[in-house]
């Protein structure tokens, strides 16, 4: 049973519109439920109407808890809200529960954008956004709204860094929190602000993020996360790879030492194939991957080794 | 992998269940789906277009469907082709004749179900006489932003839906069907028709490549197979793509992506061995659990007689986790028990890889999650497209999808295993099978994500439309 009593006075003065199927064979049509058939057809008739009222806001509702992925019902909820110029912070505890209720819908999160900006403030949201990660710490939504957040309102250096860290903290492996780190240290290069240039252009911000990651690749070798930033900063701060040669070694023994991660032994393959003399060497690494450290991409690291032009002999 | 199974796999390869795939799909087109679908009744045009090339590639739509059907399947897709160009995903927002100026735009054309429209119009071999071409191209071109990015629809004048991929995608594929690759402007019926910004596109696109070589949807976000997919295909329907085969010296900044042997080495990790969500690296935020967790479950896997043992109960949380070890553990256990036994082979790469056919192994969309059914079609298909369609272990991926996501009662395919089957995810079955060769699925398009007949249809459709140049 719905929420909405279509028998009441509040509906008498309206004719439901009905879907009309378009023909014998429509595609993918679906056995709708008599409620949304109802509250699709009530839809319908209020939006025939363009009207603007209290009972569109109840019957968006209504629909959008059914099909939150309707594309022009939030678009005239949101018409219909500014028209009235009703409370935009009510709006926002409803979009709560929506949003809990529906993890993976885009449009709940669109829609809270445009209340939000039309609030101009932020009060409120980080708490939210931290119960929607503590459901799904790797929701594409929630981190792509917490990046506009972060822009919107100016929040880069209010403990957005430590943010990063904590999350990764908790979960190494969690490649959002990484991504996010590197937005928040280098998502404002280009504004010309001083000290806020990234790795590319501060020294020191590039020597905090390579320790950064070495310290985290350190807590797990085999997290690809880590190597992937730190790769990320050494290109992107103009540093050369061979400066990480020390650094994979230790966890890429080559000649029989221990191998803790494919992806050191990754990294040094391709630091020895730019090196004097280094092409066998790295050849070598790439066949302990493909022959014992990392089987499944074996056609990939033999791609890799033929691109050295080792004389095939050899190979 | 129990020894003997792995001895089985090696004799008789998992196989598609065509029958039961056909049966799935024969339902899907023949009766209602169920209220789950209510979800999604908006997008019903790209489940109308799943379930016709699922039919197709299983080589029995036009036995499952009579020539009857099949028209009233393209006079519905017609029946959401909007006044003004482009199609609608449903009949949901239309008001019949209560239709006026003021509520149209509640009704709009979706760029989405426009280009699904028209891939399903090929796939039902329709002629094309009622596609209101040169409306469609106008229209296409208002959907894109300043910045070269597409949205989904145009309401009140504004363009709507996320900085998203999908619909570059969408829109220049349904660009690609209604004009070819060639960019510049174009005259139909004695009108001129200016095309959208490709250099805006391809920069948008370039803007969008992640730190670590994969492509997101806008610029900072975390990269995405689905969306590295869709960029990579809208590229190539524009003519810009440049392949991985290409010398640095030779690539351009007209072009994209970028680098490619970046995108390349960012897809091949996306091969994954986690493919039990429960015990995946999704759902536990705890890294010293998780450590011990994998070792665990992957030496469960290898391990003889031990199949079935329950996923460890939750651990301690640790403040400082221990160095991760699951990789040496689980790489020593490999070698002992599976012995890998290859001799190299030099410089070409082989079809199917023999040595390996007992792994399984799918494909994620993001780094250190859990494998996923669609994934083995947007991430491999991404290697098909970027001209390296060998990179990635097929052998593996197949008996992904075969042995575990294939759903042995009804047929199709879940997201994970043991899931029941949905059409999104049994058509992305399907599509992903083709590209490893699997027998019994007709040879899909990788860039389109259609078979190949009912892409080559296209040849003449253009022949009366006049349009130059030849299939990509």
């Amino acid at each position: 049973m719905g929420n909405i009593d279509f028998t009441s006075p509040l509906w008498a003065d309206l004719t439901p519109l009905p879907t009309d199927e378009g023909g014998d064979h429509p595609l993918a049509a679906i056995a709708y439920t008599e409620e949304y058939a109802t509250t699709m057809s009530y839809l319908r008739a209020v939006m025939a109407l363009s009207e603007h009222s209290p009972r569109v806001l109840l019957l968006t509702a209504e629909l959008i808890d059914m099909n939150p992925a309707h594309y022009t019902v939030w678009l005239y909820r949101a018409e219909t809200l500014f028209a009235l110029s009703a409370d935009l912070h009510e709006e926002l505890e409803w979009l709560n529960e929506t949003a809990l209720d529906h993890q993976k819908n885009y449009q709940i999160w669109h829609h809270r954008m445009l209340i939000v900006d039309r609030l101009g403030e932020s009060e409120g949201e980080a708490e939210f956004v931290e119960q929607m990660f503590e459901r799904d710490a790797k929701n594409y939504h929630v981190w792509s709204y917490r990046q506009w957040m972060v822009k919107r309102f100016g929040l880069w250096e209010k403990g957005e860094l430590e943010f990063t860290e904590g999350l990764i903290r908790r979960d190494v492996r969690n490649n959002s929190a990484w991504n996010h780190r590197w937005f928040v240290v280098n998502g404002r290069e280009g504004e010309g602000v001083e000290g806020v240039e990234g790795v590319k252009g501060d020294e020191g911000v590039r020597e905090r993020e390579v320790g950064f990651a070495k310290r985290e690749i350190g807590r797990a070798p085999q997290n690809l996360c880590g190597w992937s930033y730190l790769r990320g900063v050494v290109r992107k701060g103009g540093m050369r790879l061979g400066e990480l040669k020390e650094f994979a070694g230790q966890f890429a023994g080559l000649d029989g030492g221990e191998v803790r991660s494919s992806h050191a032994l990754d990294l040094m393959a391709e630091i020895l194939a730019e090196e004097e003399g280094g092409r066998e060497r790295a050849g070598e690494a790439l066949d302990m991957l493909m022959e014992t450290y990392d089987p499944v991409r074996r056609n990939y690291w033999e791609y890799r080794k033929g691109m050295l032009g080792l004389p095939s002999a050899a190979a | 992998m129990d020894h003997t199974k792995a001895v089985d796999d090696a004799t008789t390869p998992p196989q598609l269940d065509k029958k039961r795939q056909v049966k799935y799909w024969t339902r899907c087109v023949k009766t209602l789906l169920p209220f789950h679908y209510i979800g999604l009744d908006s997008n019903r045009m790209y489940m109308g277009y799943f379930i016709l090339a699922a039919l197709d590639l299983l080589d029995v739509l036009e036995t499952v469907c009579s020539e009857t059907e099949r028209r009233d399947f393209a006079d519905w897709i017609y029946s959401c082709q909007s006044v003004d160009g482009g199609f609608k995903m449903w009949r949901g927002t239309d008001f019949g004749d209560q239709t006026n100026d003021l509520n149209r735009k509640w009704d709009p054309a979706n760029v989405p179900a426009t280009y699904f429209a028209l891939v399903a119009l090929l796939v039902l071999g329709d002629d094309f006489k009622r596609v209101k071409r040169r409306e469609t191209l106008h229209w296409l071109r208002k959907m894109q932003r300043p910045d070269g990015s597409f949205g989904e629809t145009l309401v009140n004048g504004q363009i709507e839906g996320g900085r998203d991929p999908r619909y570059g995608y969408c829109a220049t594929g349904a660009r690609y069907i209604l004009r070819g690759a060639r960019s510049g402007p174009l005259t139909l019926d004695g009108e001129d028709i200016r095309d959208i910004d490709v250099d805006a596109f391809v920069e948008c696109v370039r803007l969008a490549e992640a730190f670590d070589g994969g492509i997101a949807d806008q610029p900072y976000n975390e990269p995405h197979a689905g969306y590295t997919y869709c960029s990579l295909g809208a590229l190539n329907f524009v003519g810009r793509l440049q392949k991985a085969d290409l010398r640095p010296s030779q690539l351009s900044s007209r072009y994209g992506p970028s680098n490619p042997q970046e995108v390349v080495r960012w897809l091949v990790q996306r091969q994954t061995e986690h493919i039990d969500p429960d015990a995946s690296i999704d759902s536990d935020t705890i890294g010293s659990n998780r450590t011990s967790k994998v070792t665990d479950r992957e030496l469960e896997n290898i391990l003889p007689n031990n199949h079935g043992a329950p996923p460890n109960s939750e651990q301690t949380p640790s403040q400082t986790a221990p160095p991760d070890h699951s990789f040496t553990s689980a790489a020593a256990a490999k070698s002992q028990i599976r012995k890998p036994s290859y001799t190299p082979q030099p410089s070409t790469l082989p079809d199917h890889d023999s040595a390996t056919t007992a792994i399984c192994a799918g494909m994620n969309g993001r780094v250190n999650k859990t494998a996923d059914t669609c994934y083995a079609w947007w991430s491999g298909a991404s290697f098909h497209v970027l001209g390296q369609p060998k990179l990635y272990n097929h052998a593996a991926v197949q008996n992904y999808l075969l042995e575990k996501t294939q759903n042995p009662v009804l047929g199709g395919f879940g997201k994970f295993p043991g899931d029941a089957p949905d059409l999104y995810h049994s058509y992305l079955g399907l599509t992903a099978l083709s590209l490893v060769g699997c027998e019994g699925v007709k040879e899909v398009d990788a860039g389109m994500c259609v078979s190949r007949n009912a892409k080559g249809r296209l040849k003449g459709v253009w022949e009366r439309w006049g349009v130059e140049g030849s299939l990509n």
